[in-house]
Parts: C-alpha cells; sequence; structure tokens
C-alpha cells in the first residue's frame, strides 16, 4: 500500500547490486516478505461508524445505552479484516486506540477474537470500553471519538465510535472513507504467487530499520551487503562474527594501585602537572579508553550486533565510571557482556555476579556474615532479572482480586539473598591458580571475586518463591560457592525472567512499548529456543529482529518506535556520512563522548545503578512509555540540534585527547546537490538512507524550500542544509 | 477545564495533528503573551508585580542518611539520647563524635538539644552555612518523614492491617512516591507538577515560560498533566545560553534553515514520540527566545553541582518580572547520597556542598528582598539503616525509611522540629534497634523507622503557603484524606 520507494536512487543502487547477485550464497536462507497487511476495521454501510455487533454486558457494569452508544465498562464487538495472523497471535497483538474530541487518548483492551464462520478472513474482534494507558482517569462520554486498530506497528482506516452519545464536534479526517462489510463479502485472492528466484532482500524500508535496530547505523555498504545475503544469513554471520576488530582490540591495560599518587602503580612516578602524568590519569584512571574503543568499534566495527546486544546488555546489568575509575575494571566487564552477548543469560549472570567491577559498584565485595550489605542482592532482583511485581508471560503485569499488582518477593526475600551473597572478596593472592590476573599493590578487578567461607552467612535461605520453585530454599551450612548457583537458579527458573529480559532488550532495539503479544513470543524464545534451552540470548536476538512486529518497510502505528538515546544518535548520525578523522585522511579517533555526554548520556558513566533512564520512564504529559525520553528535556533537546550543528558545519578537531579528530564526509552528498541542484537527488538519497522511505511531502517541501535559500554556488552548503535539517528533526529522532 | 486543554499529545490520526503549533503555543497563554510583550510590556509585568513566591526541591537522590544529620545531642534519659545514637552506630564506626556536632535547640522538645552534621557550619572560604540559620528561625526540621498511605503503627505494619506504601526500601520506587506525592500507587505525575496544573492559569497568566524549571534533567515531581517543565542547564551555562540553538546567524540560508527548522516541527506528528520530542523542542525554543537577557547574582555561589543549580534559580528569580511569572517552583538534585560503604567521607562532603549553596542561595534571596517568597525544602529517596553496612573505614549503610527534612527560608517558622510525634511523644524516633518506631523485627533489626509524618503532608504544607486552593488539595495529592493533620504549622500562615 505504501510505495514512497527509493527513487532515482534505487536505479544505480539496483545496478550496482545486481553486479553483485551473480553469486548466491549456497547457505541462503529465505527471508519472507516482511510487510504484514494492514489491518481494516468494517464500518456502517454509509458512514465511518464503526460496525458492531450486539454488546454484552458485564455483571456490575453500567449497560451500553443500545447497540451504538457506549459507556464505560461496555464490551464491544467490531469486526476487522485484512490480517494474517500467526499460530497463537490472538488478543494481546492487538490495541485500540480512541481519540476524543478534547484529543484525549485512550487505549481499550482487546478481550476476544473469533473468525466468522463461512468468512474466516474476517474477525469478530470484541474490547472494553476501559482505558488502560492510565493517563486519564477514564474516557469521557462525550459523543464520537475517532477509533482505530494497531497491530505489528501498523494502524488501522479511522472509524468513529460513540461514547456516553452520539455526534458532538468531531473534526472530519480527509480521505477517509467507510469500509462496509460488503467489501470484504468475497474471500480474498492468494497473494502469495512468485518467489521462485532469490534476487536479493528487495525491501529498501526493512533493511534499513534492520540496521537502526541490530547496527549502531546504516551505511550504505551494510544496506548493500544485507540486500545481496538477506536478513538471516547477515544474522548468521554475525553471530560467528570475531568481536572486537582485529584492528581495534580492547584497551589491554594493566592493573594500577587505586592511589593515583603511588609512586610505582599508579601515576606518581610523573611530576605533578607534568603531560606525562595527565596522560597516566586519562588512560588508566578515566574512561576515556574504552570511550574511544567504543565509537571506533561501533563507527567501523564489523561485529555489530555484538557490539549493539553488549551496549544494550551494559544498560540492564549496569556499572559505571563515576564509581568504578580504571578503565581496565570496565574493560573487564564489557568483556563479560560482550562474550554472553549471544550466549546463555544463566552464564551471564553468574560471570556478572562474581565480576569486581560489579562487587564493588554495589557493595557484594564488602558484604560479609557480620556486616552484611543489601546492595546487589535487591538490585539483582528488582533490576536485572525477575522485577518487581509478577508478569504474565506476556510481560503485562498479574494483578490479586482487587486489581493490585503481585509483588514479587519482599524485604525478607532480599535479606536472605543477601545472606547468600555474603563472603565474596576480591582475588589479590597471585599464588592462588584462580586468580592468575592479581598484581601485588593493586585490586584484581579483572578475576572473579573469591569466596572466603569464614565470612559467608552458613543460615538457611527461603529464596523466590513461583510456581514449581527452583531451589526456594537453601540448607544451612552449605559452602557459599554452592549457594550461588543455587540461588542463580532459583532466580534465573522464575517466570518473569523470560518477558523481564525480553521486553528489555526489544526496548533497547527495536520499540519502546511493544504489544505484549510481541514480548510474548520472544519470552517464549527465551523460555525454550527450541531445543530445550532457556536463556539462550543468541535466540532470543534473532527472535527480537525477525519478529513481524518489528520487520516490514514502514510502520504507522502512532505509539510504535523509540527515540534515538544520544550514543545511537551520534553513531547512526556520523555512519550515515563516512565518519572519518577531522581531515578524513584516516579513520576517527572514537573520542567523541562529548558529543553524546553534552546530550546526557556520557558512555561508561551511567549516574546511577538505574541506567541513564528506567525502561517504564512515561513521557510527562503523555501515558506512553518512552525509556529515552528520560534524556530528553527543553535542555539536552537544543543540546541535540547543537552537535547536529557541529558536526554537520564543523568537526571536532584534533587536540591533545583526539590525536586523529572526527568529522563526516560530505563528498557523496554534495556530489548528489551538483548533479541536482534542487536538491531533490539529495533527498531522495537521504529520505532512503535516514528516514527509510517515510519522508511526508510536506518535509520534503519544507527542507527543499530551505534549500533554494542556500547559494548554488555552494553546493557543499545546500547539502549541509539538508542534513542538519534532518537530522535536528523528531523525524529522525525517533526510530521507527 | 485546564486538563482538558491538553494539547500535547496530538492523537494517532495525521489529519488531526495540524493545529499543533497554535495549541502548543497557547499552552502556557504564551501566544497572547509574546504579542503582549512587544507593544505592551509595561502592562503584562505589572500584573506579575508584588504577589511572587517560589518552591526550591532539593532532591538528595540515593537516601540521605538522616540519622547522621539530626542527632539526639541531650542525656535526657526518657527519650533516644546520643547514647542510645552512639551504641547502635560506634563499634562499626559510623557514629559522629558527640563533641563534633552543631547543636540546636528544640522548643518542641523541651528545649533539650540536638545535634546538625559538623558539615552544616562554617567553611573557610565559603559561607556560614546553615546551621546558622536555625538560631535565626530561618530553617526548620521536619522529622520523621517518609512515604505512607495511611498513617501506621509498628503493629499494624506487622500484622499488615493498614496498607503499605508498595516496594519499600527500593529507590526507585520510594523516590516515585515521595515525588509523585501517593504510596499506593504508581504516578505518571509529580506533586510538582499537579500543583502547577491547578494553579498555572489563575496564578500566571501570560508567563513566558513555564511554572515549573528543573535545573537537573527530566524528574517526576516537575511533571503534570498539562504542566511540562522547563529543563535547563546549572549555571556553568549562561541563562541566555541553556537552550540556545547554536550556529545560526542573519544571513538569508540561515534564517531560511531555522524557518525550516521550526516549521518541521509542526509535520509529522501522528506519531506520538515524535509528537513529544518535537514539542519539548518547542518549548525550548519559545523559553529561549524569553532568557535572551540576564542580570548575575550578587552573592558568590560555590562552584560545586548543586551551588551551580542554585545559582541558576537565583538568575531566574532574579528575571521573574521580565518572565512574568508570580508562582515558580524548582528542582534541584545532588546525587551520590547511596552511601552502602564510605558513609563518613562521602556525607560529609555532599551535604557540606548542600548547606553552602543552600546558605549562599539564601542569602542571595535577601539581597534581592525575596527571602520571604522563597522556600527550599529538602527530599531524597528514604532514611539509611541505623545499624550500619560493613565497618571500619569503608562503613556504610542499608536503604530505610523515615527521615529528616530540611525547611529553609524567611517564610519558615524555623529554629524548631515539625511532624506528628512517635511514640516517644516527640517528632524524633526513637533510635532502638527493634524499638518501638523499628520496622524491623528481631535481633537483626536493623532500624528503619515507620514514618510518623506523610510525605503528603509535609508537601500539602508547603503547597498550602505556595498557594495551592485548599479544594485543590485532593486532587494534588489523593490520599491526604487519610491524614487528619494536613497542615504541620512550619510555614507561615
Amino acid at each position: 500500500m505504501i510505495s514512497r520507494k527509493t527513487r532515482l536512487f534505487s536505479h544505480i543502487l539496483g545496478a550496482v547490486i545486481l553486479s553483485l547477485l551473480t553469486f548466491i550464497p549456497a547457505f541462503a536462507q529465505d527471508d519472507p516478505n516482511p510487510n504484514s497487511p494492514t489491518p481494516i476495521v468494517i464500518s456502517e454501510p454509509d458512514s465511518l461508524r464503526v460496525l458492531t455487533a450486539a454488546s454484552s454486558v458485564k455483571s456490575g457494569k453500567r449497560a451500553g445505552l443500545t447497540q451504538t452508544v457506549f459507556r464505560e465498562g461496555s464490551y464491544v464487538t467490531i469486526f476487522v479484516t485484512n490480517l494474517s495472523l500467526l499460530e497463537n497471535e490472538g488478543v494481546n497483538a492487538f490495541r485500540i486506540l480512541v481519540e476524543d474530541q478534547q484529543q484525549r487518548l485512550y487505549r481499550f483492551p482487546v478481550v476476544k477474537l473469533e473468525q466468522l464462520k463461512g468468512q474466516e478472513w474476517i474477525y469478530a474482534l470484541t474490547f472494553e470500553v476501559r482505558d488502560n494507558l492510565g493517563f486519564w482517569q477514564g474516557p469521557l462520554e462525550i459523543g464520537d471519538a475517532y477509533l482505530r486498530l494497531t497491530w505489528r506497528g501498523l494502524v488501522s482506516n479511522p472509524v468513529k465510535i460513540a461514547l456516553g452519545r452520539s455526534g458532538g464536534n468531531l473534526k472530519e479526517i480527509a480521505g477517509a472513507q467507510p469500509t462496509p462489510m460488503k467489501m470484504f463479502a468475497d474471500k480474498p485472492g492468494d497473494d502469495s504467487s512468485t518467489t521462485s528466484n532469490y534476487v536479493g532482500y528487495t525491501y529498501s524500508g526493512d533493511r534499513i530499520r534492520f540496521l537502526e535496530q541490530a547496527t549502531f547505523g546504516p551505511t550504505a555498504a551494510l544496506d548493500h551487503r544485507l540486500r545481496r545475503i538477506g536478513l538471516r544469513v547477515w544474522l548468521a554471520e554475525q553471530f560467528d562474527m570475531p568481536y572486537p576488530s582485529v584492528e581495534n582490540p580492547y584497551p589491554d591495560l594493566p592493573l594500577r594501585s587505586n592511589d593515583t599518587n603511588n609512586a610505582t602503580l599508579g601515576c606518581g612516578m610523573f611530576a605533578s602537572g607534568s603531560t606525562e602524568r595527565r596522560i597516566c590519569l586519562r588512560d588508566y584512571y578515566s574512561q576515556y579508553l574504552v570511550q574511544s574503543w567504543f565509537f571506533k568499534e561501533a563507527f567501523y566495527g564489523d561485529a555489530q550486533l555484538r557490539h549493539r546486544v553488549a551496549w544494550a546488555l551494559g544498560q540492564l546489568w549496569v556499572v559505571s565510571g563515576v564509581d568504578t575509575q580504571q578503565a581496565s575494571h570496565v574493560v573487564a566487564y564489557h568483556q563479560i557482556l560482550s562474550r554472553h552477548a549471544f550466549g546463555n543469560y544463566r552464564d551471564l549472570m553468574k560471570d556478572v555476579t562474581l565480576n569486581p567491577a560489579m562487587g564493588n559498584y554495589l557493595d557484594m565485595a564488602r558484604s560479609t556474615r557480620t556486616n552484611p550489605n543489601e546492595n546487589f542482592a535487591r538490585e539483582i532482583l528488582q533490576l536485572f532479572s525477575v522485577g518487581l511485581f509478577m508478569m504474565n508471560q506476556d510481560g503485562t503485569l498479574q494483578l490479586d482480586q482487587n486489581n493490585n499488582p503481585i509483588p514479587t518477593y519482599n524485604q525478607t526475600t532480599v535479606n536472605n539473598f543477601t545472606k547468600v551473597f555474603t563472603g565474596w572478596s576480591f582475588c589479590n593472592t597471585g599464588t592462588n591458580p584462580l586468580c592468575p590476573s592479581a598484581v601485588a599493590g593493586t585490586v584484581n578487578y579483572k578475576d572473579p571475586l573469591l569466596l572466603n567461607q569464614a565470612n559467608h552467612d552458613v543460615t538457611a535461605k527461603t529464596l523466590l518463591s513461583y510456581p514449581n520453585a527452583v531451589n526456594p530454599t537453601i540448607a544451612a551450612n552449605l559452602n557459599g560457592n554452592t549457594e550461588i548457583d543455587l540461588a542463580l537458579d532459583n532466580i534465573f527458573y522464575h517466570p518473569n525472567v523470560g518477558p523481564f529480559v525480553s521486553r528489555n532488550l526489544i526496548q533497547h532495539l527495536v520499540t519502546s512499548d511493544p504489544t505484549p503479544a510481541y514480548v510474548g513470543r520472544i519470552a517464549a524464545v527465551f523460555n525454550n529456543n527450541g531445543l530445550g534451552v532457556r536463556g539462550d540470548l543468541k535466540a532470543v536476538v534473532k527472535a527480537i529482529l525477525l519478529d513481524p512486529e518489528a520487520r516490514g518497510d514502514v510502520k504507522t502505528d502512532p505509539h510504535y518506535g523509540k527515540l534515538r538515546e544520544p550514543v545511537l544518535f551520534t553513531t547512526n548520525f556520523l555512519r550515515h556520512f563516512n565518519v572519518g578523522s577531522a581531515n578524513l585522511t584516516m579513520q576517527s579517533d572514537g573520542v567523541v563522548s562529548t558529543l553524546p555526554n553534552a546530550m546526557g548520556q556520557n558512555p561508561f558513566y551511567s549516574p546511577t545503578v538505574f541506567n541513564y533512564y528506567t525502561p517504564d520512564y512515561v513521557i510527562p504529559g503523555t501515558g506512553l512509555n518512552g525509556p529515552e525520553f528520560g534524556l530528553m528535556t527543553t535542555g539536552t533537546a537544543i543540546a541535540r540540534a547543537n552537535v547536529a550543528n557541529t558536526m554537520t558545519f564543523s568537526r571536532l578537531n584534533t587536540s591533545a585527547d583526539a590525536p586523529a579528530g572526527t568529522s563526516i564526509n560530505l563528498a557523496e552528498m554534495t556530489a548528489l546537490v551538483q548533479s541536482d541542484p534542487t536538491g531533490n537527488q539529495l533527498l531522495d538519497v537521504l529520505n532512503t538512507r535516514m528516514l527509510h522511505g517515510t519522508m511526508s511531502q510536506s518535509m520534503r517541501n519544507t527542507i527543499l524550500t530551505s534549500i533554494a535559500a542556500v547559494s548554488a554556488a555552494t553546493p557543499q552548503a545546500r547539502a549541509q542544509q539538508a542534513i542538519y535539517l534532518i537530522v535536528t528533526s523528531s523525524q529522525y529522532q525517533v526510530q521507527r | 477545564m485546564g486538563q482538558n486543554r491538553r494539547d500535547f499529545i496530538k492523537k494517532s490520526t495525521c489529519a488531526l495533528g495540524m493545529a499543533a503549533l497554535a495549541t502548543q503555543v497557547d499552552h502556557f497563554g504564551l501566544m497572547s503573551a509574546l504579542a503582549q510583550k512587544v507593544d505592551d510590556r509595561q502592562e503584562t509585568s505589572s500584573s506579575a508585580g508584588g504577589n511572587y513566591k517560589a518552591l526550591v526541591c532539593v532532591f538528595f537522590s540515593g537516601g540521605n542518611d538522616g540519622n547522621n544529620m539530626v542527632i539526639p545531642n541531650h542525656n535526657d534519659a526518657s527519650i533516644s539520647n546520643y547514647s542510645v545514637y552512639s551504641a547502635a552506630r560506634s563499634t562499626q564506626g559510623l557514629a559522629l563524635a558527640q563533641n563534633t556536632l552543631l547543636p540546636i535547640a528544640v522548643p518542641r522538645i523541651g528545649n533539650l538539644s540536638y545535634g546538625l552534621h559538623p558539615s552544616l557550619g562554617p567553611v573557610t572560604g565559603g559561607n556560614n552555612g546553615i546551621h546558622e540559620l536555625w538560631a535565626q528561625n530561618k530553617l526548620a526540621i521536619v522529622s520523621n518523614v517518609g512515604t505512607l498511605v495511611a498513617p501506621m503503627t509498628r503493629a499494624q505494619y506487622q500484622n499488615n492491617s493498614v496498607p503499605k506504601p508498595f516496594q519499600l526500601f527500593s529507590h526507585s520506587d520510594q523516590v516515585s512516591q515521595f515525588q509523585g506525592g501517593r504510596s499506593d500507587a504508581s504516578s505518571f505525575t509529580g506533586w510538582g507538577g499537579r500543583s502547577s496544573d491547578r494553579m498555572t492559569q489563575s496564578n500566571n497568566p501570560g508567563a513566558l515560560i513555564p511554572m515549573i524549571t528543573s535545573i537537573s534533567g527530566a524528574q517526576l515531581f516537575t511533571a503534570g498533566q498539562t504542566t511540562l517543565p522547563l529543563a535547563i542547564a546549572n549555571a556553568g551555562t549562561p541563562l541566555n545560553q541553556v537552550l540556545n540553538p547554536t550556529g545560526f546567524s542573519s544571513s538569508a540560508a540561515s534564517v531560511a534553515r531555522l524557518n525550516a527548522f521550526n516549521q518541521l516541527r509542526t509535520q509529522d506528528l501522528g506519531n506520538d514520540y515524535i509528537a513529544a520530542a518535537s514539542h519539548i523542542t518547542d518549548q525550548a525554543m519559545q523559553a529561549n527566545a524569553a532568557l535572551s537577557t540576564f542580570q548575575e547574582v550578587t552573592v558568590s555561589f560555590p562552584t560545586t553541582t548543586i551551588g551551580r543549580q542554585f545559582q541558576q534559580v537565583a538568575r531566574l528569580i532574579k528575571k521573574r518580572n521580565d518572565l512574568n511569572v508570580n508562582r515558580q517552583i524548582f528542582y534541584c538534585q545532588i546525587g551520590g547520597f547511596d552511601t552502602h560503604n564510605n558513609q563518613l567521607v562521602s556525607q560529609a562532603s555532599l551535604l557540606s556542598q548542600f548547606s553552602q549553596a543552600a546558605r549562599a542561595f539564601y542569602d542571595e534571596m535577601v539581597v534581592q528582598g525575596v527571602s520571604n517568597d522563597v522556600t527550599t525544602f529538602t527530599m531524597t529517596d528514604f532514611n539509611r539503616t541505623m545499624n550500619p553496612a560493613g565497618s571500619g573505614g569503608a562503613v556504610g549503610s542499608d536503604h530505610a525509611w523515615g527521615n529528616h527534612t530540611f525547611v529553609i527560608g524567611g517564610s519558615v517558622l524555623g529554629g524548631d522540629m515539625y511532624g506528628m510525634n512517635t511514640a516517644s511523644g516527640t517528632p524524633y524516633p526513637n533510635l532502638t534497634l527493634n524499638g518501638p518506631d523499628d520496622a524491623d523485627n528481631g535481633t537483626n533489626a536493623r532500624g528503619r523507622w515507620i514514618p510518623t509524618t506523610s510525605v503528603e503532608q509535609y508537601a500539602a504544607t508547603l503547597a498550602n503557603w505556595y498557594g495551592l486552593p485548599a479544594n485543590d488539595l485532593p486532587l494534588v495529592f489523593p490520599n491526604i484524606a487519610n491524614f487528619s493533620t494536613t497542615n504541620l504549622g512550619f510555614m507561615q500562615p
């Protein structure tokens, strides 16, 4: 239905790609059409009013007044078609969005979905007139409102529904047409006709969207490759790609004394105020080298997906340079994240639990039988695994008989886990074979924490309780090493972990407010990867990226997408334009963290264990979940524009700490303006690459007008004009 | 019908999104105000004269250990005295020496002496701190404040006969309850934001900026249904640069770019994330126009983060007539209070930073002649366990509950302690582990005081002074009816 595909650009691109298509990988896996059909809500024969079946009434609720006027508590059955449902895809894949005459938006819960007998392509869908977006107290009963259905990120045609009474002052929607039942009387034809010859993954919008979700930003080269080999082969490659890149290994840093002034193991051998001392402090006692390594890998690394997933996991399992001073400590921590990014969640839990940086950050390394510390015990439950409230497998909250959420655990549970985690500390004895990295005079942040059983609380413990709980209790007098595994299994097998982790990763990669159906599909993969294995992150990541709610050329659901966090905004922007050194003769040095920092996100320096923003952040003035909006304020909104200004019209020049500097390369875009001074050709390319073809006509016109105000004698300035406007636009800053 | 005017969410349909700019501008009465500003400046500023009031919230992020901020400094054996305090904390090294405490006499508790943390006094090269304001009756303490759904005794806590705040002792939840002003459910809005919702139209007609400004990013406290806060950088950035987009000039190309930059925000609002981002940017651009000039403050502020936050607040207050505001709420935050370890050094530093900054701010308000119109108050996640975590040099404490707060200003009935009485007959809790005020039970009890004064009572007292109409109180604080006393009396009527 949407055909704002590439124009000239695709022809040029097509020619290049055809020449590459002579080789089709023998291991090619079929990538189906990523586009789901757009749902259609059926209206009355001659109006936009929604066609309803007789409303049923739940006891204790107010009744519908008639069959066409509805009140809070009414159950309404409408008819929907043009769906293509997966097995088990049901009510939680749908949302009813209703906007009333005062522009209040509600989400009504869908409670039932049935195929019509004899017309299986039409579904009867029942919802309750009850807002569960939660921003307003309840729907106003002030007359007609617009109702739309959303499914897999796509929004249906608008229809009218009468709340409390019909009529009122509802604005007309230009172009809206009735969709009467008679239009859908016949079974639709089968359009899955021809897919025999593999001609590449031709869905250009979906390719760009996929790369926005799976990498640090689309590039022309990646897009070409994806077109050639498809999503599934690319994923298979990524899962086995060496990491980090051979050219950009992890910074190899020795452990240093905690005392920066130490004369042999600190920076005390260099005179105060000397350049050598400044560099020593910068390299060993700040995250400077970690940040520049991170951005070089994001800009140029081949193992983009592992780097991206590790970045997401690092925002779930947070440690921070605010507390963890030495870069070597953070490197050791990041190695765990990247090692397990496609591994098993249980292994990640164990390795992070015993990692010294985490042990220091959340105090487990100091927690003893006689002086216990609750910090890690509380946060591993609340933030890293099960969360505060019991969930259904689709991530929605379970409610008790009073409609209140059910706590997952209480303070007593925290106290018991605190006891489990007592007795562990840094492994500083070089003669211990478990501590090969220990260096006398330093604290060992490279090898796992070591148990001192004498400091371990050996009393019996009561852990998380849930149906068929694994290890709900731990007997007295066990070894702390044994207890760690018993307790982590108790957490790992809690039914919340699947939906909790799945929803979090979906939010980081794809969309801020996924449907419960999407979360449920991923949680099912977390629970069982198909081979009976729980916690397989490779399977989870693959499922997230290939889900029908993630895939498709265009998403039209008003609640689909996510604000680009500052780090991803920075890397996506710069990667579009062949980011290089300040003079563009070599690669960037990766010293760019000032850019995201100005926008509120200094990488590897999360302000707290709650990350830069919380997964459940609700955008003020809405009921809408949008985690990254926790960093979007009036101040940082302007900072985003100013970062765009700096990098579009200038660069990060070389300096004492930036040996190469960083700049975008405008040559390709300038050439497009030279070839077509109006900027149309330029906008075709920018629309395809940056907005995956969603640039509206009004946006295009606005930018073209602005381009025309720049002298045609300066084609680069025309390109810059357009780039600045797209990069600063909300249309670009929201990945959707 | 203020809450019906919410323009922010341009809902689901493309066609419905087009009235956006006009309604967004109308949001703070800005359209009319901007128009007036050019032609009719005197008239608009005269409407702002005379009746100014501001609340400044300072959030101690991480959970400040109030047990080491306000300490019994007496030997009265009938209530918790210094010995009780010391017995609970000295073995592990967390007790402050009695001779280092800064004494304050508390009329409410028989003029007995309590002690403030030694960091709250004079600093060489700085100012005299906030301790001095106690004797000047400009500093009050509200004791044992915390999240509550309804008043609760220890017995009720233990037998679950009164609903508890959900997820006690968890940072994120307790912060959101403190800032949200209710403890029985999660909030999308804060009590600062909801107060602003109720009061913006009546008190700030024609204001050029929102009623609320955060100098510390997006915070629940500042969010209302119709109120969206301004959020700006601290005084390290001049006021005329905090929201100023760089790179624009008067060249034709630049003017065209700025026009397009503004115009794009009125388009494609069918996606709510796009609408939200555009709205926030819009608001920034409007406020930027209002902040193009400013005057520097008179008093010397510390160059700490919290000092610069207070300084930025002071700059805005100095500009209040230009901005045409009668009521303002500010949010500042100082982080690092989650002292599970190394508490002695960390907390001393943080409290000193706060004290120095808050005192400079108070002094600046005196210079500006508005010290009676501006009230500073503190909030924090929760108190910390009386029983320390760890011992020796690394000693810290864990998450707890009821805590002490500061209120500072010329309209504060200072020099006294406020709050509902505990079982001791004073607002200050009994410091005995497993004692009458401890939520913990048994031999491992760690001293988590059950609050006797709710967040709502504390906040309602401030909101009442600020001018929130009494009949709006239940709208801002949904559970206020659960508490018989809604004014704790620490503000002048």
